[in-house]
């Protein structure tokens, strides 16, 4: 009975050191990451992001972007994320110092959208996928998010940002599929989606 | 980001010494001895070691019951 | 713990044991708060149900119910998991856990209208919530979709819980603190700690880059851990030997149970997050952490056995063990399924699958709803003075919800593996991994409509109950001869 107290305080330290450990640590060293500077163009690594991707951000978080799509590389000793072509190398915390909200995700019910700027750098392809998934990407289980996007009458001349868009929603003739800010903002913020620039935590992996 | 800090380690360690505080208090006051009868605190003569306590609301389940106790 | 103490002979020696009249104020003075917190918590059950079944058929069916913002699958998915984690789950907990409190603290409710109140502003927050969520206000941040202005009063009610139960274990008639009484006061007192730690770092000032991942599984894992466990815990010491009528086999391997639970838990979160941006030590702590959580599961499920053997009969005859007795099996099974999926090895085909899908609602539903349906059939009828109407209601139940749960973490498991391995082939492409799995998801939406068929027959027959439906059966629940009498009255 005498050690006990002693044994409690072990108790107590060890108990108290996962809260220092996973949350103290988290805030105090990952929250503090700074950007490097690239050798060959001398900016930001992670480059900024434009006003319209930040708020590109919130349109994916009010969607539930995540609950289906990751956005994590793991490295080539636990997955074979690199070899099936999700990234160059793994993402490291540095990656993700731009995010107001950081997107890991934990489900791939659709594929890992870490590069999908690299893999998609069209804004129009990102319009017509997000407009109608099924028709772009045979076999899509996502759904369609046309609710982000206007259709309306075309007003003498169509308008230079209306889609060409295909499928059961796609309207008639004299009609005009247009995006939203909401739709606009969120292709930015996945056209930025890149992490195929170096970082010099992390070794270029084959 | 210093008032976070701040909130979390008042936070941390309030619970923590509360914790603690409890502990020394469960050795002092006797909780940790007589650990045998400790079980039994949830029995009274009108709900005794040996009755059930709970069955369908039917009448075989009733039957059942009082034959599994009396065996 | 003053000096007069030490005259005096130990208190745990000397425990009063409740009169029936004592036990039956008690019962009497919890009825309004406790029914609160259960119906609202079915209410929530029901609506959980719904949206996880609609959703669910959205992954076989993409075009359904896809024209407006707030019915798409981003929205209604975590709509019901927080439908059913804080809105279900936690109010059930809750009510299940003042009962237990009051119960074993040997005390009635004296501050009602602090709980009530407690009760009402806790839905509120739900109702805000879940409607901000379906409106776009979510942050995306995992099991803590609420945005900022519902969870302070999601918080504000807690804490009038939290004070409440402080007070109320205060006042205790003295003697011995039983085992249910450690987990409930260690779970009311970390799940605040949890919620308020999780809400300040990621929403109200939100810290930068990926150690927000780090603090997001460390407090949603935690809430299972350290908020559901422990209430199911004590909800299963206490039903479990108050049913059969025999004691917990031994009170020593309880108290172990607990101490080696609240060391090892809280290092499991990251184990969400194998393979990710962190510093390599944080995930090996992580994978660690969830293998020594062998012992605090071994030691909880070797008393649970050794109390029932030899009762495993009652089974057959008591609603309260049968759903009981189920909660706490899967509880050792989920928990060891825990620990091999923090194995890297195994973790490289099961991450990002449904895999983790089944074992989220193993825990969740298989473990903690079935241990809180049990609870309340046995505390219903004590704070009514009445009996369920219908003992062919309470199997159905329990069998729907049985099969439905069974089937769905069977098809989810032996899917997400399929599913898993196709993710991880370098041969096949992504949508490989689709088509394969369409299949299980396609039956996994079937047992949503089995699991929503068991609580609609359980939200009938509460209402039922409260309406005073069928005689009054004074013979059936083995009611003590002089508690039956004060209930008639």
């Amino acid at each position: 009975m005498n050690r006990l107290p002693l044994l409690f305080i072990g108790i107590l330290a060890t108990f108290g050191s996962a809260w220092l450990g996973v949350v103290a640590y988290a805030y105090v060293n990952l929250g503090s990451l700074q950007p490097v500077i690239s050798e060959e163009t001398g900016g930001l690594l992670p480059p900024p992001l434009s006003g319209s991707a930040i708020a590109g951000q919130k349109v994916y978080a009010a969607n539930g972007c995540l609950y289906c799509h990751s956005q994590q590389v793991r490295p080539a000793s636990l997955s074979t994320d690199i070899a099936k072509g999700l990234g160059p190398r793994r993402t490291v915390a540095r990656d993700y110092i731009n995010e107001r909200t950081v997107f890991l995700g934990t489900m791939r019910t659709g594929p890992d959208l870490t590069n999908i700027g690299v893999r998609q750098p069209s804004v129009e392809w990102h319009h017509q996928h997000l407009f109608e998934p099924g028709v772009v990407s045979e076999g899509s289980i996502m759904p369609s998010y046309r609710y982000l996007y206007k259709v309306r009458e075309i007003q003498g001349q169509p308008s230079e940002e209306a889609i060409p868009v295909r499928g059961p929603h796609a309207p008639g003739p004299g009609y005009e599929v247009v995006p939203t800010q909401d739709a606009k903002d969120l292709v930015a913020y996945l056209i930025s989606l890149k992490r195929n620039y170096p970082l010099p935590e992390v070794p270029e992996e084959q | 980001m210093e008032a976070g800090v701040l909130l979390l380690a008042i936070g941390f360690f309030l619970l923590g010494g509360s914790a603690l505080g409890a502990f020394f208090w469960a050795v002092r006051n006797g909780q940790l001895q007589d650990l045998a009868s400790g079980a039994e605190v949830i029995f009274d003569e009108d709900e005794p070691i040996g009755e059930a306590t709970d069955c369908f609301p039917d009448k075989r389940s009733h039957d059942a019951v009082e034959k599994l106790m009396k065996s | 713990m003053s000096a007069a103490t030490a005259a005096a002979p130990h208190p745990s020696t000397h425990t009063e044991v409740l009169s029936p009249q004592e036990r039956y104020e008690i019962d009497r003075s919890l009825r309004a708060p406790v029914l609160l917190f259960f119906g609202t918590s079915i209410f929530w059950l029901l609506i959980g149900s719904i949206l996880g079944t609609l959703a669910a058929f959205k992954m076989s069916y993409p075009g359904f119910l896809d024209s407006e913002a707030w019915l798409t699958f981003g929205r209604m998915r975590p709509a019901h998991l927080n439908v059913v984690v804080y809105g279900w789950a936690s109010t059930a907990g809750i009510g299940v856990g003042i009962w237990l409190m009051a119960r074993l603290c040997r005390v009635p409710l004296r501050s009602q209208n602090l709980v009530i109140s407690a009760g009402i502003i806790w839905n509120v927050g739900i109702l805000v919530g879940t409607l901000a969520i379906l409106a776009g206000y979510s942050r995306s941040i995992e099991w803590l979709e609420f945005p900022g202005f519902a969870t302070p009063i999601l918080f504000f009610a807690y804490g009038l819980i939290g004070v409440w139960t402080i007070i109320m274990f205060r006042f205790r008639k003295p003697g011995h603190v039983y085992v249910s009484q450690w987990y409930l006061l260690a779970g009311f007192l970390w799940f605040p700690w949890l919620y308020a730690t999780a809400n300040i770092l990621l929403i109200w000032q939100p810290m930068q880059g990926s150690g927000q991942a780090a603090v997001n599984w460390w407090f949603a894992h935690n809430v299972l851990g350290l908020w559901f466990t422990p209430i199911g815990l004590a909800s299963a010491y206490y039903f479990i030997p108050k049913v059969i009528g025999r004691p917990i086999h031994s009170y020593y391997l309880s108290i172990l149970g607990f101490w080696s639970l609240a060391l090892f838990y809280s290092w499991n979160g990251m184990h969400h997050l194998i393979g990710g941006p962190f510093p390599a030590w944080m995930i090996s702590a992580a994978v660690v952490a969830s293998i020594m959580m062998f012992i605090p599961v071994f030691t909880v499920a070797i008393n649970h056995h050794m109390t029932m053997r030899g009762n495993f009969e009652y089974l057959k005859w008591s609603p309260t063990l049968r759903f009981t007795v189920f909660g706490a099996m899967t509880y050792t099974l989920v928990s060891f399924q825990g620990s091999t999926m923090a194995i890297p090895a195994l973790n490289s085909i099961t991450h990002f699958t449904d895999y983790t899908i089944g074992h989220s609602h193993l825990g969740v539903y298989g473990f903690f709803s079935m241990m809180m349906f049990g609870a309340m059939y046995y505390i219903i009828p004590r704070l009514t003075g009445w009996e369920w109407p219908s003992a062919s209601l309470i199997r159905w139940h329990f069998w729907l919800a049985a099969v439905g749960i069974i089937l769905m973490v069977g098809t989810l498991t032996v899917g997400g593996v399929i599913q898993g391995l196709a993710l991880r082939d370098v041969e096949v492409s992504f949508m490989t991994s689709v088509y394969l799995e369409a299949p299980f998801r396609y039956v996994r939406s079937l047992t949503g409509i089995i699991l929503t068929a068991a609580h609609v027959v359980f939200a009938v027959h509460f209402t039922l109950m409260l309406l005073r439906s069928g005689e009054q059966k004074k013979s059936a629940t083995l009611f003590a001869k002089s508690t039956r009498e004060m209930a008639t009255v």
